[in-house]
């Protein structure tokens, strides 16, 4: 029942996993910027893993960057949802069979959204956020039962 | 001792239920007010109670690295037994008395100083080196700070007393008020105002003061390592930390209007609280960060010269 009003209150994390920042500038833009304010859904940037709802992830997973991802997907509590941002955590884009590629990230952790693009556009990150709340509210149910 | 009224002040008004809703309201009202300072719509007005909702329902973690499990958990109810006593003492002027202690005004000092001791010891408790440099500025800022509030509560306190001694009863500060009008109309009490706004965004860390618990370099300091319901008490913590601020100011220098009754000097505090919190997002949406050490030589100078010119004033003129 209170579910309803949790997912008023995502609060979003972002992982770079060895990303060219293309990615990264336009999470960090869309949330915040008038055009695209995110904060109306009640989005929030979280800095700690520990506070967090929704992780969007962007890059490759590098093979230095590894050990980092799995321990901070560690750290996040549950219920919570992973986005995989940009064509690089999806499939590897252009870096795919790289040498010091460890990704994609669906073998580390189980991915609930692919946003696609390179960079991606911000129309999509919010509606991959939008796609994110409705897993998440199926996720709270659940976890309230259990 | 205790009887129905200070049973009622503690857990419906104005300490408890009406502190709880109005603080989040009043902190949601502020991150609106930054939003549409930044040309943004900004979240919808209860989205702070959703986020004490979600955090309530998520899972709790303890750090294994944490010093002491047993300070980690208790930090966040010392703050919040400390605002939560604090707000139920206060009185609003012409709404209701406070409390009938005569010395209430040295309580509110210590009161005062909890939320900071409870981010000190949960961020030292934690393990985590962020919240170890967040918790080494933190302790910087209280001390900085506490000076000028301590200079500002002797200033009112002797102003009160009308040139026969100083009253540290806060039922009489706001008599006093009332009837020889507000101190912030009192050329005399200027500089002592304009200290105790910057001690309000010190002691609330708003921007330039939120060295402790900036996003950007000590991701959320003292706070990195809770989740779950002990932060949605931190949250709770903050939330009334701004009511008692706000409300702490209306006391010392605009405590209400004499001769109306109390439902127009209740809709009088509310209008002039969410007038402060405007004031508070403005200088939020227009500020950038002072790094500690400036901070501290701004706090060890400029509050504290402007309260003891208001001290002298108040002793010599």
């Amino acid at each position: 029942m209170s579910s309803k009003y949790i997912i008023k209150s995502p609060w979003l994390f972002r992982i770079n996993t060895g990303s060219c920042n293309g990615c990264d500038v336009e999470l960090a833009t869309t949330a915040m910027i008038p055009r695209y304010d995110a904060e109306r859904l009640g989005c929030k940037y979280t800095s700690s893993p520990k506070h967090a709802d929704i992780v969007l992830v962007t890059g490759p997973v590098t093979a230095r960057s590894e050990p980092y991802l799995i321990r901070l997907l560690d750290e996040i509590p549950e219920p919570r949802v992973i986005i995989a941002v940009g064509i690089c955590p999806i499939s590897g884009g252009v870096f795919r069979d790289c040498y010091p590629i460890n990704g994609p990230l669906d073998k580390f952790v189980d991915v609930d959204v692919n946003v696609a693009g390179c960079p991606v556009r911000p129309q999509s990150i919010i509606d991959g956020i939008a796609a994110a709340i409705g897993i998440w509210k199926e996720r709270i149910e659940q976890f309230q039962e259990a | 001792m205790l009887n129905a009224s200070d049973i009622f002040s503690f857990l419906v008004f104005p300490g408890g239920l009406f502190a709880i809703f109005f603080g989040l309201i009043l902190l949601s009202f502020e991150r609106i007010a930054v939003a549409r300072f930044q040309g943004r719509v900004g979240p919808p007005i209860f989205q702070n109670f959703f986020d004490i909702v979600k955090l309530r329902s998520k899972e709790v973690l303890f750090p294994s690295g944490a010093n002491s499990k047993v300070f980690f958990g208790l930090a966040p109810v010392f703050g919040f037994v400390g605002m939560i006593v604090a707000i139920s003492i206060l009185p609003i002027g012409g709404v209701c008395i406070g409390t009938t202690a005569s010395s209430d005004l040295i309580v509110l000092i210590y009161l005062m100083a909890l939320p900071a001791v409870s981010h000190i010891m949960g961020g030292s408790a934690s393990g985590s080196t962020y919240a170890a440099i967040s918790v080494s500025r933190e302790v910087v800022l209280v001390f900085a700070y506490e000076i000028t509030f301590i200079i500002i509560l002797f200033t009112v306190a002797i102003h009160a007393g009308g040139g026969e001694g100083a009253v540290f009863s806060l039922r009489a500060i706001v008599d006093y008020q009332l009837a020889h009008g507000s101190f912030i109309t009192d050329l005399v009490m200027l500089p002592a105002f304009l200290a105790f706004v910057i001690f309000m965004l010190a002691t609330l860390e708003i921007p330039p003061f939120h060295i402790a618990e900036n996003d950007a370099d000590v991701m959320k300091g003292y706070l990195i390592e809770y989740s779950g319901m002990p932060l949605a008490l931190f949250e709770l913590t903050h939330a009334l930390k701004l009511l008692v601020i706000v409300t702490v100011l209306q006391v010392f220098f605009m405590p209400g209007l004499a001769d109306v009754g109390w439902l127009l000097n209740l809709i009088w505090y509310i209008v002039k609280s969410a007038g402060i919190v405007f004031v508070i997002a403005l200088i939020h949406a227009s500020m950038p960060s002072f790094r500690i050490d400036q901070a501290l030589k701004f706090l060890m100078t400029v509050p504290i010269a402007l309260s003891l010119l208001s001290l002298f004033l108040v002793l010599f003129v």
